[in-house]
């Protein structure tokens, strides 16, 4: 009879996810809590060392940083170009001076530019946020960049020519990064807001933190050095060598999650997991019902 | 099995040896064998729940134990009511709703009989049973012996934040003036405790940069912020949970739990969401050394409301 291989199924699930408990609570209560490495020093984030800055012949910066990151300023030879793109691009909003005052418009509205440093502008441009679509949504997000990379770098030579700021734009040198310190710095600075799985999440009044996957190590960087809109920056509690480690978590780990479960489930979290399990746990439990109710 | 006993029968006036009373299983012996063992097996592990308790043992072993051994006597029970029990079918008639004395006499007195001598013919998986349902009655006793942890009497009225602690990170380091650019956020600890577990559950505290200007987040509080530095605790007022997430622009802490949002510029009002209080502020000043410190502990109770609040 159908039914009673039914049943035998029925009990062989049952028994089966029972000789499994114990092996998950093994699972679970054998973790061990390691101490993680915090060597913060505060020299060097994202602002010069003296010792370690080249400026050009008439002082401006041009370089400065590490083994860690490299920062460098965008070739001042392209001031002339980017003024003329952000004059096409950027100043119906941001004003013919870069102020934040346009011409017509209201003071206030709009970001004020000058003495923002050139990691900044590349940021917002580069990742497609700016030049706007809409320039009255609560959070820009990210899309396809509007403008090239020659032309984010020109239009943050111009800015920074205005008034000269730190951090330049970021070049992480990734090969030494210890992606495992990177896992417990991110934990403790960037998981509250962008969840563990580091997908984004809600926030307040409209706003939320985006998902870091499918991001240029560059623009982590800058992000964690300029704290673009809501994100707080990240400056002396950081060192260079710390964000190296993020940006190794970040482009790998984040990007390519392992899943040791099996499933992601989007990364979600437990709403998601919690409705998997739901329907696991209904099933097995009515198998196991049928099983009991059965009679021969 | 013939139609025959296969057909529903009424309980009463069956003699002992109708087939509708036989085991429901083809091989009551060899059912009674298993079931034996099953329920021995929960009876075991009922115990060594005890005894893993008792010598404070790992908690997967108190799960794996208390899992095991209440599945093991719950698997016995559902066979034993599956395949050694009379097969039937029964069936019972609809009957008017208050039977006759006499019939109730009957009923009780024929439920009585039967029913023990049921259990007098499965003596050993009776007493298999009883001893494990006895074993993990006591034991089920066990945690309020110990698991609701020491009382916490006065330490949750204070924190170890004090009269001129130094702020230090999570490595220890002490945070001094220029540590931190506007718009950042770190959590901080009173010197010495950012590795205890104390210090990690009550001590924890938000410190954000918010302007160079002097910034004052409330009435009586006009020197607690120097030089935009202003320290929360991290505590949420709702469930305790970090209040971790800070939008910059916004100025608002938001909890992560139940989206408690505390307005960092004026003194951390809940404006959205279950926190019935504002975070508690901690007082900081800038030490000649430029180091950060407070000037004295918090002056309320962190985290979540208890019993003894005011």
């Amino acid at each position: 009879m159908t039914r009673s291989a039914l049943t035998r199924l029925g009990a062989t699930a049952f028994i089966a996810v029972l000789g499994c408990a114990p092996v998950l609570l093994l699972a679970t209560g054998a973790h061990a809590a390691g101490k993680p490495p915090y060597q913060t020093t505060r020299k060097n984030a994202g602002t010069p060392n003296s010792s370690q800055v080249v400026t050009g012949a008439n002082g401006q910066v041009i370089r400065y940083g590490n083994g860690a990151i490299t920062y460098t300023n965008p070739s001042p030879g392209l001031t002339q170009l980017g003024e003329a793109l952000f004059q096409e691009n950027c100043a119906t909003c941001h004003g013919v001076e870069a102020n934040g005052v346009p011409a017509a418009g209201t003071t206030g509205a709009f970001p004020n530019l000058v003495g923002l440093g050139s990691a900044t502008i590349d940021f917002w441009i580069e990742s497609g946020r700016m030049p706007a679509t809409n320039p009255r949504v609560v959070e820009a997000v990210r899309r396809t960049p509007r403008l090239t990379h020659d032309q984010a770098l020109a239009i943050a030579a111009w800015i920074n020519s205005l008034s000269p700021a730190y951090p330049a734009i970021p070049t992480v040198h990734l090969a030494n990064a210890n992606v495992s310190d990177g896992a417990a710095l991110f934990a403790e600075n960037c998981a509250s807001c962008h969840t563990i799985e580091g997908i984004g999440d809600a926030l307040a009044k409209s706003t939320f933190s985006p998902s870091l996957r499918h991001i240029p190590a560059t623009q982590v960087a800058e992000a964690i050095r300029t704290g673009p809109a809501n994100m707080p920056r990240f400056t002396g509690n950081l060192s260079d060598y710390q964000v190296r480690d993020i940006v190794k978590y970040v482009t790998t780990e984040i990007e390519h999650p392992r899943n040791p479960g099996g499933f992601g489930l989007g990364g979600l979290g437990p709403v998601a997991e919690g409705f998997v399990g739901l329907a696991l746990g209904v099933g097995v439990l009515a198998l196991a019902g049928f099983w009991v109710g059965e009679r021969q | 099995m013939s139609d025959e006993q296969r057909t529903p029968v009424t309980l009463g006036g069956l003699s002992e040896d109708d087939p509708h009373l036989q085991p429901a299983s083809a091989h009551p012996k060899r059912a009674e064998a298993i079931i034996a063992v099953t329920m021995f097996l929960g009876l075991v592990l009922c115990a060594a729940f005890g005894a893993c308790y008792w010598v404070n043992a790992a908690p997967w072993t108190l799960g794996a134990t208390l899992g095991g051994g209440l599945s093991f006597l719950g698997i016995g029970m559902a066979a034993w009511g599956k395949y050694l029990m009379p097969r039937g079918p029964f069936v019972e008639q609809r009957h008017p709703l208050a039977a006759s004395q006499d019939e109730r006499e009957a009923f009780v007195g024929s439920i009585v009989q039967r029913g023990g001598s049921l259990m007098k013919r499965r003596k050993l998986l009776g007493g298999l049973l009883g001893g494990g349902l006895g074993i993990f009655s006591v034991v089920a006793i066990f945690p309020l012996l110990r698991s609701l942890g020491p009382l916490p009497k006065g330490t949750l009225f204070h924190t170890d934040w004090r009269k001129d602690s130094y702020v230090v990170d999570q490595g220890g380091r002490r945070v001094s003036v220029g540590d931190l650019a506007v718009g950042s956020i770190m959590t901080v600890f009173p010197e010495g405790t950012e590795d205890t577990d104390r210090g990690q559950a009550v001590d924890q505290t938000v410190l954000i940069r918010v302007s160079n200007e002097s910034f004052t987040t409330q009435k009586g509080r006009e020197s607690w912020a120097p030089m935009g530095y202003v320290a929360y605790s991290k505590l949420c007022t709702h469930l305790g949970c970090p209040v971790g997430l800070y939008e910059q622009q916004l100025q608002l802490l938001v909890c992560p739990c139940h989206q408690s949002m505390f307005d960092v510029t004026n003194g951390a009002i809940p404006n959205f969401g279950p926190a019935p209080r504002p975070l508690p502020q901690l007082p900081l000043y800038i030490d000649a050394a430029g180091f950060l410190r407070s000037q004295d502990g918090y002056n309320q109770p962190v985290g979540p409301g208890f019993w003894e609040r005011a």
